[in-house]
């Protein structure tokens, strides 16, 4: 039975989750996909793309790109910006701990930058600042 | 009998076919059993003409570059050649093409991908096809004519 592919997302997040530098920038915490409503200074992670390469008889490496970044509540991105370079001195090369999997690579393939305007009050300005990490695992045994 | 994935296909490796084990982190394998022609045309034949000499057996594996599975690599150094077992799926073990082998090994290192291993290889002595369920198919065929 192949490993748990979720289990290379729990990864991902412990490992930033885990960093002190990280949290004391942005103290709500990292989230997948989605914030709770009431977080302010915050790491999302998405999940862009995801591909399998097999072996015979079996899935052999896991090939998944990862959205990243820092959202901040803030009019200033230098909250964002620390942090972006925060996650990226965390991720980049790191060795994730996925049962079942052994980590091939981590790396960014692409960084991304940009203020949002509230949909519901315009005052409000959202900073975003973070990039695209390629994760590459693979299957035990394969 | 029928058409079946390649995902439980096979390659494998020993010095003879009974202690041949299956080479891990493969996921390719081809092999041609292309004839030699040679060329019989004569005066006022109206297009070339050709009669079949020796079949050749070579062909070729891939798969990705594992540290923990060298016997690919081991075989590249052999001076004796080893028995190779080509096996298009598992669940039909009547169907396995084998025999003596010479094997050519080449890495691939891609600064973004998983490094791959791909191999070549040359038959090296007789070679055993699957003809009893070949002949059994082709009987089969010709009950249904």
């Amino acid at each position: 039975m192949p490993p748990d592919s979720s289990a290379i997302d729990d990864a991902l997040l412990a490992v930033l989750a885990g960093d002190a530098t990280l949290s004391g920038l942005l103290p709500d915490g990292v989230w997948f996909d989605q914030a709770p409503a009431n977080a302010r200074q915050f790491v999302l992670v998405s999940l862009f793309h995801a591909a399998d390469q097999g072996t015979f008889g079996q899935r052999a490496i896991e090939d998944a790109l990862y959205l990243v970044k820092a959202v901040s509540f803030n009019t200033s991105p230098a909250t964002v910006l620390a942090a972006a370079a925060r996650i990226d001195a965390v991720l980049e090369d790191v060795a994730l701990t996925v049962a079942g999997m052994t980590s091939m690579a981590v790396y960014r393939e692409q960084r991304i930058r940009y203020p949002e305007v509230d949909a519901i009050d315009p005052s409000i300005l959202w900073q975003h600042c973070g990039g695209h990490y390629r994760v590459q695992v693979s299957v035990n045994g394969a | 009998m029928a058409i079946k994935s390649g995902r439980q296909g096979q390659v494998k490796l020993g010095v003879d076919e009974a202690t041949a084990t299956a080479v891990a982190s493969l996921h390719n394998w081809t092999l041609s059993l292309a004839t030699e022609m040679i060329e019989v045309t004569c005066f006022l034949d109206t297009n070339k003409v050709y009669v079949p000499g020796m079949r050749d057996i070579s062909g070729t594996i891939g798969g990705f570059w594992n540290s923990e599975e060298l016997a690919v690599i081991e075989a590249t150094d052999d001076e004796t050649p080893l028995h190779m077992v080509l096996i298009p799926n598992i669940s039909e073990a009547t169907f396995i093409f084998s025999g003596l082998a010479y094997v050519s090994a080449e890495i691939e290192v891609p600064v973004n991908g998983a490094p791959t291993l791909s191999g070549t290889f040359s038959g090296a002595g007789p070679w055993d096809l699957p003809t009893a369920a070949l002949m059994a198919a082709r009987a089969e065929r010709q009950r249904s004519r």
